[in-house]
C-alpha cells in the first residue's frame, strides 16, 4: 500500500515535470475561458434598465385586454421597457430562463370569468432574477398598472356597467406603492367580497436561480473538457515508461501488480485534483467567477471527474499502444465528450441525434452539474450526476486495467 | 559454500524462437557468476525469468530458498536488478531516482536516505545528485542505473550486460565497483558479451550460444577445454577458399576459421606451424598482412566450442 502512494507521487512528479502537460492542463483552459468568455459575453455583465420584457394575455375574455393596454399605452412605461406582446407562455417563460428576455407578465385564461365570479386571480410576473433591478422595476410597473385597471373594474361592477371603461390610465412607476385598499375604499361595506386584493401579482422566480455570465458558463464547460486531459498525460506516463524499460524494472521490485496499476491511477488522480483545484480558483481570482454557493457540491463533481480521467488514462494506455497513438486518440476522445457535454456550446443547443451519446460523457453531467451548482444547486442536487460522472470512471478504469498490457 | 541461486532445465521460447534451451547452473553464496555469450545468446531471457519478470515455459529457480513459481515476492526481496537497458526517470534527479527505488525495496527514513547516500558516493556522483538524469552523459547514467539497483542491500545482485556503450573511464569504474559489492558480501550474476569482463571479475563462467550453455567452470578449467591450445590470428588479403583446405591440412593445425579476411587457427604448436602457414598461404597468391599468436582465452574456447568468434 505505502509503495502505491510512492508510485503515485512519482508518477504526479514525473507529469508535472512535462511541460507541454502543464500548458495543456492550465495554461490553455484558463486562456480558452477568459477568450471565450471574453468575446462572447463580457466579464462584467451590464445591468442596463433598458429591458426587454413579454406580457402574454390568455385571458379568454376583455380584462386581460385592459390589463395590456394599460401597460403599453403609458409613455413613461415605454421608456423603461421594450414590451412585446407574445401568445406562447412557454417560449416566454424559456426566454426569461434563458435571460433573453428581462421579465414576463403573464395574464390566466380564466381572468375575466374568476373577477366576475369574484374569485382571487393571480397574475404571474416571471423575473429573471440575474438582473433583478429592472425584473424587480417590472414587477412593480405592473402591479400598479395592474391595480389601476382592477380598480375600473371593480367601479364597474360596483355600478353595474359594462367592463369597457376605455384608456386607463396608469400609475407611473413611482407611484406602485399605492396600496390598492385606497380604492378599496370606495367599496367599503357594500360590496366587502370586491377588494382588489382579487387580483394578486405573484412574482415568480424563472427556474433558473442566476444568470450565468459566459465567462462563468466556460469556466465550467473548460474545466469539464480538460479535466480530461490528465488521462491523456497519465497514459503517455504508461507507456513512456514501458517503452523506456521502467515499468519492467518495477515488476522486478517487490511490490504487486495492484499497487503499480493502482498508484499509475492514484498519480493522475492527484495531478487531476491539483488542476481542479488551480482551475477553481485561477477562474474565481483572475476572472471573479462565482462558482455557486455549495463548495462541497463543486468539488465533488470535480474530483468524480477527476477520478474519470484517472479510469480514463488506464482505458487510453490499453487501447492505445503507443504514445503517437494515445496522442491522437485521446483528445480526439475528449474533444467528442466536450462537444456533446456542452463545453463548447450549451448542450441545449446541440443537434437531436447526438443528445443520446450525452449520457456517455462524464462531461455532460460534470459541466451541467458545474452550472446548476452556480445557479443555486445544492450537493444533494448534483450527486447523482457526480455518481453517474465515477460510475463512467469505473467503467473505464476496470475496462484499463483488465487490457492493459506491461510489456 | 552454499548455494544461494539454483536453476535447472530451464526453457524459454517465443513463438518459434526457442530464447532458452535446457538451460541450468548453481550459484554459490559470495561468488561473482558470469554469463558470456554474443548478443541473442539467452542472458537477458535467462535473467528476465530469475527476476520473475518472465515465467519459464519449464525448469525451476530458486533463489535464497525462494521459488520464483511460489514465492516471487520472496524472490523479489533477496534481488537487486540491473537491467541491459538504462531504467531511470529521466525529469528526475539522481537522489530522486534513488529514493523511488528504495521505496520500493521498502526502504523509508533515515535508513533511506543513508542508502541514497551511500548509493551515490558508490557511483562517484554525490556531487551531481540533484541534477536530472537527463543532463547526465551515457557512463554516469550506467552508474546511477547500477546504484538503483543496489542501494538496498541484495543478497543476490542481477547485472546484465552493464557496461554497454560506454567511455572505458566508467566501464573501470563500474567494474571496481562490482568487485567492491561483491568483497562487501552480495552474490553477483553477472552477463556480458565482453569476454574481458568476465575473466577479469567472475570466479565461475558459463558461456552461452543460441539459448544453451555450451561451456561452465572457472576460467581455468574452461580454458583447459582447448588444452593449451594458442590462437594465431592471420590478417590476409586475396584468400582462395582452396587455400584454405591446403592449410587446415598442415600438421598441427587443430582448427581453423574465416572471418572475411581473418583466419584463426587453434594449434598446441604455434612456433613450429607458423613458417609452414606463412608459406602456405603466400604460395597460394594470398598477402599475409599480419600474424598474432595469442594465449588461450574465453575467446579461443569460445572459437574452438563454436567456430565463431564472440563479437559477430
Ligand atoms: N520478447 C521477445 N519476443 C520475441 N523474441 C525475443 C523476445 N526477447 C528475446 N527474444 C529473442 O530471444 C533470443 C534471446 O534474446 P536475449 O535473451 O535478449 O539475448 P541476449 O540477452 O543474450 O542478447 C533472441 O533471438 C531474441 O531475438
Ligand atoms: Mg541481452
Amino acid at each position: 500500500m505505502r509503495e502505491l502512494f510512492t508510485i503515485a507521487r512519482k508518477d504526479a512528479k514525473v507529469i508535472l515535470r512535462d511541460k507541454a502537460a502543464v500548458l495543456v492542463m492550465l495554461a490553455m483552459p484558463l486562456g480558452l475561458i477568459f477568450i471565450l468568455g471574453s468575446a462572447l459575453g463580457g466579464i462584467e455583465e451590464s445591468d442596463a434598465i433598458d429591458a426587454k420584457v413579454a406580457i402574454v394575455d390568455l385571458d379568454a375574455g376583455e380584462t386581460g385586454a385592459l390589463f395590456v393596454e394599460a401597460l403599453t399605452g403609458s409613455e413613461d412605461i415605454g421608456n423603461l421597457f421594450r414590451i412585446e406582446l407574445g401568445d406562447d407562455a412557454d417560449a416566454v417563460r424559456t426566454d426569461v430562463e434563458r435571460g433573453d428576455l428581462t421579465a414576463a407578465l403573464i395574464i390566466p385564461r380564466d381572468l375575466t370569468e374568476r373577477i366576475a365570479a369574484g374569485e382571487p386571480v393571480a397574475l404571474e410576473v416571471l423575473q429573471d432574477p440575474g438582473s433583478r433591478v429592472s425584473a424587480g422595476v417590472w414587477a412593480g410597473v405592473a402591479r400598479a398598472a395592474v391595480s389601476a385597471a382592477s380598480s375600473q373594474i371593480v367601479f364597474g361592477r360596483v355600478l353595474g356597467e359594462a367592463v369597457d371603461v376605455p384608456g386607463v390610465a396608469p400609475a407611473p412607476p413611482g407611484d406602485s406603492a399605492v396600496p390598492p385598499q385606497g380604492a378599496g375604499g370606495y367599496v367599503g361595506p357594500t360590496l366587502p367580497m370586491l377588494t382588489l386584493d382579487i387580483v394578486t401579482v405573484e412574482p415568480v422566480e424563472a427556474t433558473i436561480g442566476t444568470r450565468i455570465s459566459m465567462i462563468a458558463y466556460y469556466s465550467a464547460g473548460m474545466t469539464g473538457m480538460f479535466l480530461l486531459f490528465g488521462s491523456m498525460f497519465g497514459a503517455f506516463a504508461f507507456l513512456k515508461e514501458r517503452r523506456e524499460q521502467t515499468l519492467a524494472r518495477v515488476l522486478t521490485t517487490p511490490v504487486s501488480k495492484t499497487a503499480v496499476v493502482g498508484g499509475k491511477a492514484l498519480g493522475v488522480f492527484m495531478i487531476g485534483a491539483g488542476q481542479f483545484l488551480v482551475l477553481l480558483l485561477g477562474t474565481t481570482m483572475l476572472f471573479r467567477v462565482d462558482w455557486g454557493a455549495d463548495v462541497a457540491a463543486t468539488v465533488t463533481l470535480g474530483l468524480a471527474e477527476v477520478f474519470a480521467a484517472a479510469g480514463l488514462a488506464m482505458t487510453l494506455a490499453a487501447v492505445g499502444k503507443s504514445e503517437r497513438a494515445v496522442g491522437g486518440i485521446g483528445p480526439a476522445l475528449i474533444m467528442f465528450f466536450a462537444a456533446t457535454g456542452g463545453s463548447m456550446i450549451p448542450s441545449a443547443m446541440l443537434p437531436e441525434w447526438l443528445k443520446p451519446l450525452q449520457v456517455v460523457s462524464p462531461v455532460w453531467w460534470s459541466v451541467n452539474g458545474f452550472l446548476d451548482v452556480m445557479q443555486g444547486a445544492t450537493l444533494a442536487d448534483v450527486i447523482g450526476p457526480a455518481a453517474a460522472v465515477a460510475g463512467i470512471g469505473a467503467v473505464l478504469l476496470v475496462f484499463g486495467i483488465w487490457r492493459l498490457e506491461y510489456r | 559454500m552454499s548455494t544461494i541461486v539454483e536453476v535447472t532445465g530451464l526453457r524459454k521460447r517465443f513463438g518459434d524462437i526457442v530464447a532458452v534451451e535446457d538451460v541450468s547452473f548453481t550459484i554459490a553464496e559470495g561468488e561473482i557468476f558470469g554469463l558470456l555469450g554474443p548478443n541473442g545468446a539467452g542472458k537477458t531471457t535467462t535473467i528476465s525469468m530469475v527476476s520473475c519478470l518472465l515465467s519459464a515455459d519449464a525448469g525451476t529457480i530458486t533463489v535464497n530458498g525462494h521459488s520464483t513459481g511460489r514465492d516471487p515476492i520472496g524472490v523479489k526481496r533477496s534481488l537487486g536488478v540491473v537491467p541491459q537497458e538504462i531504467a531511470l526517470y529521466p525529469t528526475l534527479t539522481a537522489a530522486e531516482n534513488l529514493a523511488f527505488w528504495g521505496r520500493m525495496y521498502g526502504l523509508s527514513g533515515a535508513d533511506l536516505k543513508r542508502a541514497v547516500d551511500e548509493a551515490l558516493e558508490l557511483a562517484g556522483l554525490a556531487d551531481r545528485a540533484k541534477e536530472r538524469v537527463e543532463t547526465y552523459s551515457g557512463g554516469m547514467k550506467r552508474r546511477i542505473n547500477i546504484a538503483a539497483g543496489v542501494l538496498h542491500t541484495p543478497k543476490v545482485l542481477l547485472m546484465d550486460e552493464p557496461t554497454v556503450g560506454i567511455d572505458p573511464q566508467s566501464r573501470n569504474h563500474i567494474l571496481d565497483t562490482v568487485k567492491r559489492l561483491n568483497a562487501s558480501g552480495m552474490t553477483v550474476l553477472y552477463t556480458s558479451h565482453y569476454m574481458e569482463e568476465v575473466e577479469y571479475l567472475c570466479d565461475r563462467i558459463a558461456i552461452m550460444d543460441h539459448g544453451k550453455i555450451i561451456a561452465e567452470g572457472t576460467l581455468n578449467q574452461l580454458r583447459d577445454v582447448v588444452g593449451g591450445m594458442d590462437v594465431v590470428t592471420v590478417k590476409v588479403d586475396g584468400l582462395a577458399d582452396e587455400t584454405l583446405d591446403a592449410a587446415r591440412a598442415i600438421g598441427g593445425v587443430e582448427q581453423l576459421d574465416r572471418t572475411d579476411d581473418t583466419l584463426q587457427v587453434l594449434t598446441r604448436s604455434s612456433g613450429s606451424i607458423l613458417g609452414v602457414l606463412i608459406s602456405t598461404l603466400e604460395s597460394a597468391g594470398a598477402h599475409v598482412v599480419s600474424v598474432s599468436v595469442q594465449e588461450p582465452d574465453l575467446e579461443s574456447v569460445f572459437l574452438h566450442l563454436t567456430g565463431k568468434s564472440l563479437r559477430d
